[in-house]
Formats: structure tokens, sequence, C-alpha cells
């Protein structure tokens, strides 16, 4: 037996090793708080990997800064010529201002309190070629938990897949993996958008009605329940509408330069789902009849 | 020694590779660890190689946002292909070891991409997009091939000479 074993160990050794590499694939868990193991890893190597990431940043930031200066006076003459259009097109908006003060003070009565948000530094970008993640140097210790969106100034980045106490692993929109509900801040013509592990996202399931065109821009519908209504996803590259099919498709350039990424601001207030327990019972009360003992003489109609 | 120094130089090319990330574009960027992990596969000590390149491809899966097990069932793979195809084909040549590591390259996109498919449907990439994207990365692996395998085989070698772990070359 054990001369069986040891002959044909190199293969029992694979199966082994392969078995529980495809019982982690086929798990796939939620978002959630790493394992011993992979946090040990992560928080061995993310120090590491800041001591070499850090002198390329500053390298490239001297290069953009100081070296990279050629065809700023031309540059110049045509952001001059923009201020001015963006002049015109700033008067017109303090009209709309004016006009939208009412209607925010109604959402301000709504959304009472702010959402309380962590900054954090990148640490790290994905080394795999075909998923897009990040690691921060924020974790559990800061609030930080698994699923809680990721935003800079610039739009959405991500969500939290994965915390440490020191460090969170952040999957980006661009990675396959990812889903963020959108529609066109235009049209409010609503879709997925979905990572493609490159810089550009597709917008799918867009009814084929909707009206889309280059150069809109995507905002979060607030409907997958991670991220907050409103939040800026890209602007449309391209759009795809096959001769069949219900619905049609975009190319979407992200709002956020994922290549220069360096800090940014996880929202502490994850959106919940009800529980099934809470949506069952929601539903439930919607569909009941009403008791005919608690209906009111004024609802009955008179004789 | 020898593992102590093969470990340190996985750790080493893990950080190559995120250099390589920061200042590459995607199309030109060579996996490193891939090349290691096929290096593994012609270690006298293969039990202990096939655990170490399952290791590594884990340590990949707790850095990436892959799904956990991708990278270390894809690593563990390339190196026991290694080995098998080290039966039939010698791999030790430089010419025949850079072809191997580029062409596996595209096939260990297309493991990639088959396992994303039945794992996680929905994540998937298409072929055509697979291949397109691999084949950068396929010459850019095999140009470093050498040298990765060059310095396996010296932080396996060098315990050799006081003759602790036999050469790569020979079988256990």
């Amino acid at each position: 037996m054990s001369e069986l074993v040891r002959r044909f160990r190199y293969p029992l050794t694979y199966l082994v090793l392969a078995s529980f590499s495809i019982i982690g694939l086929a798990s796939r868990p939620e978002p959630a708080e790493l394992g011993i193991a992979p946090r040990l890893v992560l928080d061995a190597t993310a120090p590491l990997e800041r001591m070499v990431v850090l002198p390329v940043s500053a390298a490239r930031s001297l290069w953009n800064d100081y070296l990279a200066l050629v065809g700023v006076r031309h540059e110049n003459q045509r952001l001059r010529e923009e201020l001015l259009r963006l002049r015109e097109e700033n008067l017109q908006y303090r009209e709309a201002i004016v006009a939208s003060e009412r209607f925010q003070r109604l959402a301000d009565f709504r959304s009472a309190r702010e959402v309380p948000m962590v900054p954090a530094n990148v640490i790290a970008h994905d080394v795999s070629p075909w998923f897009r993640s990040i690691v921060i140097d924020q974790g559990t210790s800061s609030g930080i938990r698994p699923g809680m969106p990721v935003i800079t100034d610039e739009g959405v980045v991500g969500l939290v897949a994965g915390t440490t106490p020191g460090a969170s692993k952040v999957l980006l929109v661009t990675d396959p993996q990812s889903r963020v509900d959108a529609f066109v801040q235009r049209t409010r013509a609503r879709g997925s958008v979905r990572g493609r592990s490159i810089a550009a996202c597709e917008f799918e399931y867009v009814l084929r009605d909707g009206d889309i065109r280059t150069g809109d821009l995507l905002v979060t519908s607030g409907l997958d329940a991670v991220y907050p209504k409103g939040l800026i996803v890209g602007l449309v590259a391209d759009t795809k509408r096959e001769p069949y099919g219900l619905f049609q498709r975009a190319q979407i350039e992200p709002s956020v330069d994922f290549g220069t990424l360096e800090e940014v601001f996880v929202l502490l207030d994850r959106k919940e789902l009800p529980s099934e327990a809470e949506f069952a019972s929601s539903v439930a009360d919607l569909w009941s009849e009403p008791d005919a003992d608690h209906v009111a003489s004024s609802d009955l109609p008179a004789d | 020694m020898a593992r102590l120094r093969l470990l340190a130089l996985a750790l080493l090319l893990l950080l190559a590779q995120q250099l390589i990330v920061a200042l590459l574009p995607a199309w030109a960027r060579p996996d490193l660890l891939l090349v290691f992990a096929l290096a593994l596969g012609l270690r006298a000590r293969a039990t202990e190689s096939l655990i170490l390149a399952f290791g590594v491809g884990f340590a990949l899966d707790a850095m990436s946002g892959a799904p956990a097990g991708l990278y270390a069932l894809l690593r563990g793979t390339a190196c026991a292909a290694t080995r098998l195809v080290d039966r039939a084909l010698f791999l030790r040549a430089a010419l025949p070891w850079l072809l191997f590591a580029g062409v596996y390259a595209i096939v260990d996109g297309l493991l990639l991409g088959g396992l994303m498919r039945l794992f996680a449907p929905a994540s998937a990439l298409g072929w055509l997009d697979v291949v397109a994207r691999q084949l950068g990365t396929a010459v850019a692996t095999a140009v470093v091939a050498l040298p990765v395998l060059y310095a396996v085989t010296r932080a396996d070698g060098e315990s050799d000479a006081d003759g602790t772990v036999p050469l790569m070359g020979s079988r256990s």
C-alpha cells in the first residue's frame, strides 16, 4: 500500500491540491473578511509592495510635473478657449441651480445624514493581467467591512472584496466580476455596467429603445443596494445596437483613471438588502386581504 | 536552504511583477510567476515543487481579485504540465524552453478562460479576447523565461555544491 502511495505520490499530491483549489473556486464566497492564510499573505506582502510602488509613483509624478511639459503652450491656448466656453455654460448652470434649490431642500430632508467616509491610500495594484483589484492601507480597524463601496472625487472605484485589520482588497469596476447598476443621466436609460478587465467597461441590458449617445454621462442608480445613487461611473464611448435582440450595449470609459489612482474614499454606510424573512413579510403584508374588523366605517360605501 | 532560497525568489518575482504592472502596458507584461511555476516542474524534487507551485498560486489568489483557488490550480497545473512535457521533449535547452514558456502562456490564458467559464460564467471573457490579449504576454513571457529559469536553477542548484539537493536534470 505504502509502495503504491509512494509510486503515485506526485499525481496524488496534484489531485489533492487541485481538489482544494476547485472547491475554493466552486464555493465563490460573497465579499467577506479574509481567512487566516490569505490575510497573512496580504499583510506580509502589502508593505513590501508599497516599497516597490512608491518610488515608481514618485518617478512618474516627477516626470509628469516637471519633465513632460512639451506642448504646454498649445494646451494653454486650448484651455483658455475652453475656459471662455465654460464661463458661458456656468452662467446657464447658475440659473438652473436657483431652480433646483427647492428640490434640493426636499431631497436633503429625505437624506438627513451624510455618509461617513474613510480616506485610504492605494498601496498595490493587481498583479494578474485578468483581474482588476487594488489593495488599500485601511482595513477593519478603520471600520471598513466587505461590500462597502469605494469612490474618489472622479467617481466610482469599486467595492471592498476582502479585509484584514490593516488593509483591504478592492474589486475595481473594470474587473470582469464587477457589476454596477447605472443609468444615463440625460435620458435615465438603465442598465448594468460590467468590467472587462481592460480600461473600458460595457453597459449591458439597456432596453433597445433606450436613448444612449456617445458622450452621455452614466451615474449609479442606487438600485444594486451597493452604491449610493448619483455617483459618476463614466462616459459612453461607443454604442452598439445589433439588428436583433431586446437589448443594446455601449462601451463605457470609466471616469476614474485607475492607472494613476492613489487615494480613495470608502463609504462606511453600506446599504443592506432586506433579509429574506423581512422581504417575505413585507410582500405578505402587501398582498394580504384587509381584515374586516379593522376596516374603518368611513371606508364602507354609504347606503 | 534551497527551499528558503526558492521562497525568497518567489517573493522577489512577486514584487518584480508588481513593478512590471506599474511600468508596462498590459499587452507587454511577462508573467514571471508562470515561468517560475513552469521552472519548478523541471526540479528533481517533484512533489515539493508541485506544492510550492500551488503555494505561489495561492499567494496570487490572495493578492489579486481572482476567485479563490484559480491561480493555485493554474500554477500547480503549469508545474505538472512541465514535468509531463519534459518527459517527451527536452525542455532544458534555451530555445525549447522559451518556446514552451511562450506557448504555455497562451495555454494558461485559455485554461483561465475555461475555468472562469466553468465556475464564474457571468464574469467570463470571450475566447478571442483572451487569445488576442495573451499573445503579447506570451512573447514577453518567452523573453523572460531564460533568466527566470537561470534564477530558479541557481536558487535550487547552489546547494548542490554541498550535496544536499540534486541538480535540475535528474529525476526523483
